[in-house]
């Protein structure tokens, strides 16, 4: 099973010659799989047609992930370690106020979701079984669900100059986990061009939710 | 999360002002029973501020129509109290901007880069706002500085929106025919059509080309390769606005000429070109000490048919009696034209409010005749009668913008106080 590592304070080591090479295999095996996800549909493919649209043998698909769904978990991995880099690494945000860096986060993961839209509308079905890997009751869906949350709370913390915290505060990570499936949901909805909507009701639902949030701090 | 500015969240928020205003005002009364004259005239003032700034916050944060409703009623002096028209008058100029980031992402939306990647230099904050978008400041190759126009997110999808909901409420209003269904037809028609800055260019090309004829307009150019439907990039026009202008207390020679040019402009594009800038409010109007006038925004730009034209140039400078069968032959032609029939009511309306013209330019070839815009009272007039014109019922639509043009026009006329040489203008292009 892939298995992604937080950000380290320490710059990383340069990986070696055969690190970069299972790097490329992962690589190869995951961009495949999507592509089938996407043209193919999820529920239809299968890890042998991964495996050949990757050019590689099946057997070798078992070395790096156990189950399609464990490719689409380490996509989904990869989509929140790019929307948390996209806020933590811009200077730009380093002095923006609580609704433009959540605007940011959130942004962020629908644009790196969008080539494969009809496959999110599929894995979010999936996520609906209680037995699938990327459920609710899934171990490793559960660990990616709080690593965001817990960056979400650190943005909000952040932005309270006081840093009050109160009895209802975990309450709020919680409440943003609701509001980015419907903002999902919404996305996936979407026909107006370029997602004009979704961009819309992104900036005026975060503005007066970050407005309520303040009201109730003071 | 709440869900901010759904339809219905939209019109629960107007509704609420509605509310508020009302409550306000009631207070005022209560208040006011138990007050001097003094007073009371004093707690009225405040009520009205109290009242208006509401009402401007409500309009800004709600942007699209609702700001721009805002805005025309910020030109109804005469109608609305000062205090009233001193915070709308804001909403001309300011509005809640895009956070920067949602700037990137429009930009990109619309260029396919981000703005640091196609300009040389650009402002992340916008130094002016407008009801469907904002304006930033950049820099292009070669280091020229360029005016970017982006468009908030969904903004037809709002316009839309609003109309429906404006279509709904007041249904009263159109089955008894004050509001005809064809004037919000034309006003949804042209604020939707705002929101196509591909056409807006095409528009500034248009007039940039013909009011060269004019020396004392600017009008940008268009950088087509950093335009897109959501983007308009466009050079930079010099001068400030009415507010800071008279700021400057520029003398009356000075008030005077760019009073006549005002006119001027305006009559050249209603007579010569039969197209006209149809969006009049004080933030697309850039003023100069040298007397020249920067126009900007053209999203809302007025052509009219020629038939339309024709009455026009029939009907302004008529010089006989307004009371005269000619004249009434003249306009039931108009309404025929459009197959209907001209009754008594608009009749007599259309005679008073043509006789309003009349006193700001004499048909008779008086060369010295100056008409002097500091009245107030014309002004009063001018839109008492134009409000008896519309409650008749039967205005023809094509002319809705023409009069919000027109009232603007006198608006900014009577804040310069200007004295015109009115009909020395108009018979130049009749």
């Amino acid at each position: 099973m892939a298995t992604k590592s937080k950000p380290k304070s320490k710059a990383p080591r340069k990986p070696g010659k055969r690190a970069q090479s299972k790097q490329a295999i992962r690589d190869r095996i995951v961009k495949a799989a999507l592509t089938l996800f996407q043209t193919k549909g999820f529920d239809t493919t299968t890890t042998k047609a991964i495996a050949r649209k990757a050019g590689i043998a099946e057997g070798t698909v078992f070395n790096y992930f156990r189950t399609k769904e464990d490719i689409a978990l380490f996509f989904f991995e990869e989509e929140v370690d790019h929307a948390i880099a996209a806020v933590r690494d811009d200077p730009r945000l380093r002095k923006a106020p609580l609704e433009e860096k959540l605007f940011t986060l959130v942004h962020s993961q629908l644009e790196f979701l969008a080539p494969y839209e009809r496959f999110i509308g599929a894995a979010l079905l999936h996520a609906l079984n209680p037995a699938s890997h990327l459920g609710a009751f899934s171990h490793r869906a559960q660990q990616l669900r709080h690593r965001y949350l817990a960056f979400v709370a650190e943005l909000i913390e952040d932005s309270s100059p006081k840093r009050k915290t109160d009895n209802l505060s975990w309450l709020v990570p919680e409440a943003f986990w609701i509001y980015y499936l419907g903002v999902l949901l919404f996305w996936l909805y979407d026909t107006s061009k370029d997602k004009q909507h979704t961009l819309a009701f992104l900036d005026r639902s975060l503005n007066v939710g970050v407005s309520f949030l303040k009201a109730g701090r003071r | 999360m709440p869900h901010a500015n759904t339809p219905t969240r939209r019109a629960l928020k107007m509704a609420s002002m509605g509310a508020n205003v009302a409550g306000s005002y009631l207070g005022y009364v209560l208040q006011s029973a138990f007050a001097g004259k003094d007073k009371r005239k004093q707690k009225l003032k405040t009520t009205h501020t109290r009242v208006a700034r509401k009402v401007r916050d409500e309009m800004l944060s709600l942007r699209g129509p609702a700001m721009k409703l805002g805005q025309t009623l910020s030109l109804q002096s005469g109608i609305l109290p000062e205090e009233t028209l001193n915070e709308l008058a804001t909403l001309r100029m300011q509005a809640p901007g895009m956070h920067p980031s949602l700037v990137r992402v429009q930009v990109k939306t619309g260029l396919g880069k981000q703005p640091e990647e196609i300009f040389e230099t650009f402002s992340p904050e916008p130094f002016a706002a407008a009801s469907l978008g904002q304006v930033h400041a950049a820099t292009i190759r070669g280091g020229k500085a360029v005016a970017v126009k982006i468009q908030y997110p969904g903004i037809r999808a709002t316009i839309e929106s609003d109309f429906k909901w404006f279509r709904t409420i007041t249904k009263p209003a159109q089955a008894s025919g004050y509001i005809p269904k064809e004037a919000i037809d034309e006003m949804e028609e042209q604020i939707v059509a705002e929101t196509d800055y591909d056409r807006e260019a095409d528009n500034i090309e248009f007039f940039r080309k013909k009011l060269s004829k004019l020396p004392f307009v600017e009008v940008p150019c268009v950088f087509r390769d950093y335009s897109s439907d959501k983007v308009l990039t466009m050079s930079f026009v010099r001068g400030r606005h009415l507010e800071q202008f008279l700021a400057s207390h520029p003398s009356q020679r000075v008030r005077n000429q760019l009073g006549t040019n005002l006119f001027d402009l305006y009559y050249f594009q209603l007579l010569k070109l039969g197209a006209f800038h149809a969006d009049p409010h004080w933030g697309n109007y850039l003023f100069n000490d040298d007397c020249t006038i920067g126009l900007v925004d053209f999203g809302c730009a007025k052509k009219l048919s020629g038939a339309s034209l024709q009455y026009l140039r029939g009907v302004y400078l008529y010089p006989g009696s307004r009371h005269s069968a000619e004249f009434r032959r003249l306009l039931e032609a108009n309404y025929a034209k459009h197959g209907k029939k001209l009754p008594g009511a608009a009749y007599r309306a259309l005679v008073d409010f043509s006789a309003e013209y009349r006193k700001v330019y004499p048909p008779e070839k008086n060369k010295q005749f100056v008409f002097d815009f500091s009245d107030k009272t014309f002004l009063t007039n001018y839109i008492r009668h134009a409000t008896n014109l519309f409650r008749t019922k039967h205005v023809m639509t094509d002319y809705i913008f023409m009069a919000r043009a027109e009232m603007g026009l006198y608006n900014t006329l009577h804040a310069l106080k200007a004295r015109v040489p009115t009909s020395d203008i108009v018979r130049k292009y009749l």
